[in-house]
């Protein structure tokens, strides 16, 4: 087990009548990609600004670096890099300008500094547009910007509250694999998110949050064990029968089917060979079928299971 | 650290397009339009000159006036007085050489020919001279003309108060004679201070004044840099590894620095371009400025950490009070300054463009510095208010909400 990085212990925020936090327990370790994955309003911000002591909160304790963490925890927060949720940056200031200037409210030594500039740039592919200003950016660009502006300090602990929102995929795929890169060179990193399967492509633990509670955490193997599905299988089937469909719940390891616009879908629990039974089902009744494929559990079904909705469709009503 | 942060934020300001625009360009253009308004009164130069003026005076006439003139001829520089004969003084009139001719004759040959002020027609005389012999021809109805019929008034209202407690209270004479002393340097102050009340300069002074509050708009942006519930920049300078003030003070001082040049700048223009006469005591001037452009800016910074309204409205309210500021100094109506004066003293002492104005006016126009140091130790414990305030409001570091 590594050292802990962040604790945070029974950590309640209010906002009036409205409880954003409601006594949340994390911990994430040194080396980590931790991941916060919930919808919008879940209570993720909330726990990045109050890890990073921006706000006031009612209960609990937030300790970072093994210190409680406050306002004027200098040494602290000279070893944090942020992200935002929105992107910060100077308008008036060139992408190398801009870099520089963030970076140098840590690194006080200018050789130093220029080195850690040219590594942001490269690291975020910006050196082509070094002198280009940020409006000039596409909105992938600014955000890598945006994470260049966070991380050219070199911190041992990154946290990264949805850096990819309205994100184009080649730069979705360029941050991500940034974050891995910073991860491998030393950094812990806490990385929110409401879209999964980012979360489930680079964060070794995860924390599921809902309504300012931690309803599950662990990493992705565990939380999938923790639900009934072991697998979900889809059909096409033209002109399915109640009966067949009743025949088909009775399977062996099948708990929920539904039938839709000719899709057949299939949750089965953890057992194996489960399509083969089901294929074996379809071939004896003669039912004909067209595309067939099975998936894994998703954590928008660990979501699903564990809330009773799922994690997308709560993302964007919230 | 501080000189980066410093050069970064005069870099970003200075880029900063519509700031230049409202804070550098507008003032100038502004100013060009005054210019084409008024521009013939500057171009005069009215301001700050001695006023001719003939004086016919005949045998055992008043002997004081003559006194009088001579003061406000060598020690105040009010006047420039030419001592001749009657024809010669209607002649120097007729000829625009002088502005009016003071008339001292013996009380008995007053004839009484002194009808109403001002006809705008030679040989008219003012009127009320009866007792004292002594009349005031003018040329035309202008501002040097009023000043003369001051001087005059000033005058007839230091005898008959003379005249009275010599009669009534013969014992304080001499201690009244002193207050009336006094009374004359007023006159002086007063007198000058009408050179300017032809609103020419005010309104120029009004325009510097503006400039100095667009500064709130400044201000104000340096507030919403520094609270992280106000914008997503401000967050990630707070989280950073340093105090907030390490990063505020040299934002800050890039914004008052600026703001001064931009002020300096426009104020050379209107000096240097377009010759109005703001005045020649260029360190005062300068203060002045830099004062006006702390106030302007700590104005904004106020507006910025008061209250959770959103930035547009601040934004909105910031340029509210500047023009309502600048309206009440007088930026578009001669004369806005005396009416509010009477109305509304209280406002007239702490509006922050009359102050700015004010200073310039009393710099100018006086020759103490009293009135001066006044209006500037007001502006400035109007900043300290501001500061201070803002700081109260800043001094937690954590927020309810973001």
């Amino acid at each position: 087990m590594g050292k802990k990085v962040v604790e945070i212990e029974n950590l309640v925020k209010r906002y009036k009548e409205l409880i954003a936090l409601d006594h949340l327990n994390l911990a994430v370790e040194e080396g980590e990609i931790f991941g916060l994955l919930g919808p919008n309003g879940s209570g993720k911000t909330t726990a990045i600004n109050c890890i990073l002591a921006l706000l006031y909160f009612d209960k609990g304790s937030v300790k970072v670096f093994g210190k409680e963490m406050q306002p004027d925890s200098y040494e602290i927060k000279r070893q944090i890099g942020v992200v935002l949720q929105n992107v910060a940056v100077f308008e008036e200031l060139t992408v190398q300008e801009n870099i520089d200037y963030f970076c140098g409210l840590y690194i006080q030594d200018k050789m130093v500094r220029k080195k850690y500039v040219e590594e942001a740039m490269v690291f975020s592919g910006l050196e082509e547009f070094r002198k280009f200003y940020p409006k000039k950016l596409s909105g992938g660009l600014l955000r890598r910007l945006n994470i260049a502006c966070g991380i050219a300090h070199k911190p041992k602990l990154i946290i990264m509250d949805e850096p990819t929102v309205a994100v184009d995929p080649q730069s979705r795929n360029r941050i991500l694999e940034g974050i891995q890169m910073l991860n491998k060179e030393g950094a812990a990193i806490i990385y929110t998110s409401h879209y999964m399967e980012e979360v489930e492509q680079i964060c070794s633990r995860i924390a599921i949050l809902d309504k300012g509670r931690c309803v599950a955490s662990g990493t992705k193997e565990e939380l999938k064990s923790m639900i009934k599905m072991g697998e979900k299988i889809h059909m096409e089937v033209m002109n399915l029968l109640p009966f067949q469909i009743a025949e088909i719940k009775e399977l062996r390891h099948v708990y929920q089917v539904e039938y839709q616009d000719g899709m057949l879908e299939i949750c089965c629990s953890g057992g194996k060979h489960n399509l083969v039974h089901i294929l074996d089902y379809f071939n004896s009744r003669e039912i004909g079928f067209g595309r067939v494929y099975s998936e894994l559990p998703t954590l928008n079904d660990v979501f699903l299971e564990i809330t009773g909705k799922k994690l997308r469709d709560s993302a964007e009503t919230a | 650290m501080f000189f980066r942060i410093y050069k970064y934020s005069l870099l970003r300001s200075t880029r900063d397009r519509l700031m230049v625009f409202w804070n550098l360009v507008f003032p100038i253009i502004l100013g060009s339009l005054f210019q084409v308004a008024f521009g013939n009164y500057t171009e005069k130069e009215v301001l700050f000159h001695q006023i001719p003026v003939a004086y016919v005076k005949e045998e055992g006439a008043d002997g004081n006036f003559t006194e009088l003139l001579e003061i406000l001829e060598t020690d105040s520089e009010l006047i420039q007085v030419q001592t001749v004969g009657k024809d010669k003084a209607e002649q120097l009139l007729r000829d625009g050489e002088v502005e009016g001719i003071y008339y001292n004759k013996t009380a008995e040959e007053t004839d009484g020919q002194a009808e109403g002020i001002y006809d705008n027609e030679p040989g008219k005389e003012t009127d009320g001279q009866e007792e004292l012999g002594i009349t005031l021809v003018v040329q035309e109805q202008d501002m040097n003309q009023s000043i003369l019929n001051s001087i005059l008034e000033q005058y007839e209202r230091t005898c008959a108060t003379l005249l009275t407690i010599g009669k009534e209270y013969p014992e304080g004479i001499q201690e009244a004679a002193k207050l009336l002393e006094e009374d004359t340097k007023y006159l002086k102050e007063n007198s000058m201070g009408a050179a300017s009340d032809n609103g020419i300069l005010d309104y120029f002074y009004s325009l510097i004044a503006m400039n100095c509050l667009m500064g709130a708009t400044t201000g104000l942006l340096c507030s919403v840099e520094f609270k992280a519930d106000l914008s997503a920049l401000a967050a990630r300078r707070v989280v950073a590894g340093h105090s907030r003030f390490q990063v505020l003070w040299p934002d800050l001082a890039a914004k008052i620095t600026l703001q001064f040049i931009y002020i300096v700048f426009t104020a050379c223009y209107l000096m240097f371009v377009l010759h109005v006469p703001l005045g020649e005591q260029w360190g005062f001037l300068l203060l002045t400025i830099f004062v006006g452009s702390l106030l302007g800016i700590f104005l904004g910074f106020f507006i910025g950490v008061a209250g959770r309204m959103q930035y547009s409205m601040k934004e909105a309210l910031c340029i509210l009070i500047m023009m309502v500021s600048s309206f009440f100094s007088g930026l578009m109506m001669d004369g806005m300054q005396r009416l509010v004066e009477q109305y509304a003293p209280v406002f007239a002492r702490i509006n922050p463009a009359s102050l700015i104005v004010k200073s310039f006016y009393s710099l100018n126009i006086y020759e103490t510095y009293g009135r001066y140091l006044q209006n500037l130790g007001t502006m400035l414990v109007l900043i300290l208010v501001l500061a201070a305030g803002s700081f109260a409001m800043v001094r937690r570091e954590r927020y309810a909400s973001i």
